[in-house]
């Protein structure tokens, strides 16, 4: 029967690849889905359909519009002050990126993310962050000192990492041992730069670069990075190591959804130089991570919010009036109509923009100030067992092939403590779409196949275990499209007047988003989530 | 030297025919050699469209070489040269797939140069073959049309039929073992068919003939034999008798007896000795339960065995042990083998376990009993797998499942061979909040052999006296037990966390300087 199935399955890959057009995945026997998240919400405001009239009301103190990490934490913040008149709207995408999902495997239900699937240790800054943390248990001790103790089980296990380079496997995600005495030396001079910079601070006293970004310096002289590629910057600097390039490329593309010659020198300089996060039990740099990602703090968040505090549906209007803010929204029972003394607009800009039709009145001009919304895949991939590996180079949690268009994958199942590896995981992997400009590719994106968005998800899976093995193994493929998965930090990001002004909001209508900060991490989102929570409830 | 009279396109001499039938013989053979190295390669190496490529390609290119050699051949030699040629492509080609599975098993480095050497070799020799058989019927003076497109034919019938037979019949039913065996007796064979049918021009007959059967003698040993393999490899591994072995979702189970010795193997690795195993047992069970008169539940995790739930049994106090082991078929088989029942005294059908069939980590993180005592006897930390049940989290875990005064033994390795491994469980159970005892006992067939013992709160103090009856334990070895000589002693070491894994890599380092 496994031979059979072998065959088969190696006779429609080849198909596939022949005829990439071609729904082939359906005749294999492996179910291919594809989500789309908030889009079909989205198109549907986009072309004008015409706004319904409200059939009930709903009153309530403050509103929260989205239920990603911003309105997630502005909701667990409003909680935790014990404020009780709130009601968090979860929007088409409930827990945004920070989306988990569950296989039914054979051997039971298996977790993995539908997007961010880790979170570095939390910067001294991050405080939201190390509250969070240490009321969900992560932090086990001294939360807000230098060195937090974190819990060993989130952390990631070892083997954390490995880099596919010149043929083989390799510790780590930068191959210095491996490349020549040159480019191992630009890539030595590199992180010490790095490091140095995480130190230094702008002529106002702060740290040049801080997680959340707003409290990095004012430093004009640092800030004027902004204004160059990250590329130029590297060339400017004598970083022309050929290895090097390639892994800032590929960091650039992961963290940013964009390559170093659209992101900006201050936005690159700003991953390497911001974090700083200390463990007394890990070395520093160490990462968090859960089977499902982000999903297991989305979680945590949502459990400490009253289930009555919640309620599906999604915003169509958000207009001010004089007493408050009124919503218009429309769920499964039909359209309604919030009114709330005030609302936090925690939904990204790109829809906060067709929300919201006064948003210039803040300062705000769409055409000219949204950010660049990055488009990306995450694919998961149940798979029967595990492919074989290396000995001496056993899979890791994340796994990356160097010079790759792919971002590699993860391992769901990596943090199980168990006796014998489990019958079946769950691989994710990812893939921003940098190679386009994000509007090209949301336009492919939309009407992609099912197998072109697979080839495009499978590339790195594929080249490195083989097309046969990985369609012997693959059980399930889920691929979830976020046509606008975060905000790219391109030139011009950190410098934008539009955010700034939304930032500073502080009315009826508060906005809360990463997209505030110019790009997409958890820290950013529960900092805005946390402050306009603060600032609803403070009048 | 006779030579037939007339010659014509008529297939009349029944030599020359034979030689076509030859042909066919020899090319299913070929073609034989070249699937079974691309077959063996892919299921060893993986990636099947490199491996039987990169086969393709180098048995192809050295059937080139060997047409180019076979001018070197001598014209009086050629029939002589044709009949050594087949006895060397039948030894070579007849244990290809035997040799291949042998080296593979037991070192893998050289498993590629061999395999393209034997492929190439091969090749050479096949590719003698059908200008040789030619150049012999074109001594015949046949008609030259008629003998090319004769000799083709039948050469690509040949490739044709093997290459139906081998995947339809051959490697499902024969294995590619016993196949490359069968097609070495074609071979050879051939070779002897045609040195009887041209005995009057064969020079040193009787040598040949002498090197011919041996090689068909041998071949047919080893296709008869090749069923055994797996077993007598494993008798060469393991040096006894194989009583039992079976591979099982997890890993593959093998028992062995030698006279009163049963030994039971996990993926090659030695479990117990029947002769010295109740030295690692008692060591295992007794000092803690001696000492705790009160118990009542004892969680054993690992051992599915039996023989620690066996120690564990003869404390009447205790009226109700759970064992938890990942593998049913171990735990069936200890259940239900009248031998292996014999050993470990019928425990695991005892009215006072419960045998749990579950990874030991899902089962602490979802079952919320507390026991008196918990016996953890994992295997050694050799992966990062198996590194985790080793763990700050893995032990506070066990913390939970403990009643207010229960302790906790674990199987440490040894403190001998793996020191660090051994000091490294220590502090990483001291990391996890326990006073640990450690001590080590001496297990002829392990060597010396490390266990700690655990505690929350309760103190402790090894056993002076055991109210059971022990063929190994007394008070004296006891109080040598919990102490380690100056060679032994503890060593700094960092303890065990998820996010580095240090025993494993302990252990790979300690073990790596044992010559084992």
């Amino acid at each position: 029967m496994q031979r059979r199935g072998f065959l088969h399955a190696g006779l429609g890959a080849g198909l596939s690849l022949a005829l990439p057009g071609c729904r082939q995945l359906s005749h294999l026997g492996i179910p291919l889905t594809v989500l789309h998240p908030g889009m079909a919400e989205g198109h549907r405001l986009r072309d004008g359909a015409p706004l319904p009239a409200p059939s009930r009301e709903i009153r309530t103190g403050i509103v929260i519009l989205g239920s990603g990490v911003a309105g997630l934490t502005a909701a667990w913040r409003l909680a935790k002050e014990g404020v009780d008149d709130f009601l968090l709207v979860n929007g088409p995408e409930p827990d945004g990126n920070a989306a988990g999902g569950r296989f039914d495997s054979p051997s039971g239900a298996l977790a993995y993310p539908r997007g961010a699937h880790y979170l570095p240790l939390p910067s001294p800054e991050s405080t939201t962050v190390r509250e969070l943390l240490a009321e969900l248990g992560i932090i086990e001790a001294n939360p807000f000192s230098a060195r937090p103790r974190f819990a060993e089980t989130a952390l990631v296990h070892a083997p954390d990492e490995r880099l596919f380079f010149d043929g083989a496997w390799h510790d780590g995600l930068l191959p210095t041992e491996h490349v020549g005495a040159d480019e191992a030396a630009q890539h030595r001079r590199f992180l010490a730069e790095m490091a140095r910079l995480t130190h230094t601070r702008g002529n106002d006293g702060r740290r040049l670069f801080c997680v959340p970004l707003v409290q990095s310096s004012a430093d004009p002289a640092w800030r004027a990075l902004d204004a160059t590629p990250f590329r130029d910057w590297l060339s400017a600097s004598g970083y022309t190591s050929p290895s090097l390039r390639t892994y800032l490329d590929y960091v650039c593309r992961d963290e940013y959804g964009a390559g170093p010659e659209r992101i900006s020198a201050w936005a690159g300089l700003h991953y390497f130089a911001s974090r700083g996060g200390k463990a007394e039990n890990a070395p520093d740099g160490a990462l968090l991570t859960w089977p499902d990602g982000l999903a297991f703090l989305a979680r945590g968040l949502r459990r400490r919010v009253p289930a009555t505090r919640q309620m599906a549906g999604h915003a169509l209007r958000i207009s001010e009036t004089g007493r408050g803010v009124d919503v218009l929204g429309m769920d499964a029972a039909g359209p309604f109509l919030i009114r709330a003394r005030k609302a936090i607009c925690a939904m990204p800009l790109h829809v906060a923009a067709r929300r919201v039709p006064h948003i210039r009145d803040y300062g705000f001009d769409p055409a000219a100030h949204l950010p660049p919304q990055a488009p990306w895949l995450v694919a998961n991939f149940l798979l029967d067992g595990f492919p074989p590996e290396p000995a001496e180079q056993p899979l890791a949690w994340d796994n990356v092939i160097h010079g790759s268009s792919g971002l590699g994958w993860v391992v769901a199942t990596h943090q199980l403590i168990r006796a014998a590896r489990p019958a079946h995981t769950v691989f994710t992997a990812y893939r921003a779409l940098a190679e386009h400009t994000p509007a090209e590719a949301r336009r492919w994106l939309e009407h992609a196949s099912a197998d072109e968005l697979f080839a495009l998800a499978s590339v790195d899976l594929e080249r490195h275990y083989g097309e046969l093995e990985l369609w012997r193994r693959t059980r399930a493929i889920e691929i979830t499209v976020r046509g606008h998965g975060m905000a790219s930090p391109v030139c011009g990001s950190l410098a934008n007047p539009g955010l700034a002004a939304l930032r500073e909001a502080d009315g009826r209508l508060l906005f809360a988003h990463a997209d505030l900060s110019g790009y997409s991490v958890f820290e950013e989102a529960s900092f805005w989530g946390d402050r306009a929570a603060r600032l609803a409830a403070k009048h | 030297m006779p030579e037939p009279v007339q010659t014509t396109s008529r297939p009349e001499a029944l030599p020359d025919r034979l030689l076509i039938l030859s042909v066919f013989v020899v090319a299913s053979c070929g073609l034989a050699y070249e699937l079974i190295a691309g077959a063996l390669s892919s299921y060893l190496l993986g990636d099947s469209v490199l491996q039987f490529s990169s086969i393709i390609g180098c048995y192809l290119f050295a059937m080139g070489v060997g047409s180019h050699l076979s001018k070197y051949v001598k014209d009086e030699d050629v029939l002589a040269r044709f009949i050594d040629i087949e006895l060397l492509v039948g030894l070579i080609g007849g244990v290809s797939a035997t040799l291949l599975f042998l080296l593979f098993a037991w070192m893998s480095a050289p498993f590629r140069s061999v395999l393209y050497a034997l492929v190439f070799a091969l090749g050479v020799l096949v590719g003698m073959e059908i200008p040789l058989v030619m150049r012999v019927l074109n001594g015949r003076k046949a008609v030259f049309s008629e003998l090319v497109s004769r000799v083709l034919t039948f050469d690509y019938l040949g490739a044709l039929a093997v290459s139906l037979l081998f995947p339809l019949v051959l490697a499902p039913k024969l294995g590619l073992s016993r196949t490359g065996f069968l097609f070495g007796m074609a071979n050879a064979a051939v070779a002897l068919w045609t040195l009887w049918h041209y005995r009057l021009e064969i020079p040193r007959l009787r040598s040949r003939l002498t090197r011919g059967l041996l090689v068909m003698a041998f071949l047919g040993c080893g296709l008869l034999l090749s069923e055994n393999l797996t077993r007598w490899a494993e008798r060469g591994l393991f040096g006894d008798e194989t009583i039992f072995a079976t591979t099982t979702p997890y890993q593959r189970l093998v028992v062995t007896r030698w006279k009163d010795d049963t030994r039971l193997y996990i993926n090659g690795n030695l479990q117990f000795s029947s002769r010295d195993e109740h030295r690692y047992h008692e060591a295992l069970v007794h000092p803690a339960l001696q000492s705790m008169p009160w118990a009542k539940s004892v969680l054993v995790l690992g051992g599915g065995d039996g023989l620690a739930v066996r120690e564990v049994l003869r404390h009447a106090n205790v009226q109700h042990v759970t064992l938890v082991d990942l593998d049913p078929a171990m735990t069936g088989l200890f259940s239900r083998n009248d031998y292996l029942v014999g050993l470990n005294g019928g425990s695991l059908k005892d009215a006072r376990v419960t045998v749990i069939n579950a990874d030991a980590g899902q089962w602490l993180e979802t079952n919320t009993d507390a026991f008196d005592l918990i016996i953890a006897d994992f295997p050694d930390p050799s992966s990062f797998g198996l590194g985790k049940l080793y763990s700050v989290p893995i032990y506070r875990l066990m913390a939970k499942h403990l009643s207010d005064n229960g302790a906790l033994v674990v199987q440490s390795t040894s403190p001998w061979f793996a020191p660090r491994s051994y000091w490294c469980i220590d502090t990483t159970l001291r990391e996890a909040g326990f006073r640990t005892h450690p001590y080590h006992a001496y297990v002829p067939s392990f060597g010396e052999w490390g266990f700690n013992l655990a505690t929350m709160r309760a103190a402790f103090t090894p056993p002076t006296r055991y109210s059971i009856p022990t063929r190994f334990l007394d008070a004296e070895t006891t109080r040598l037990m919990f102490q380690f000589p100056p060679d032994m002693q503890p060593l700094p070491v960092e303890p065990n966390r998820l996010n580095s894994q240090r025993l494993v890599h302990y252990f790979e380092q300690d073990w790596g300087n044992v010559i084992r």
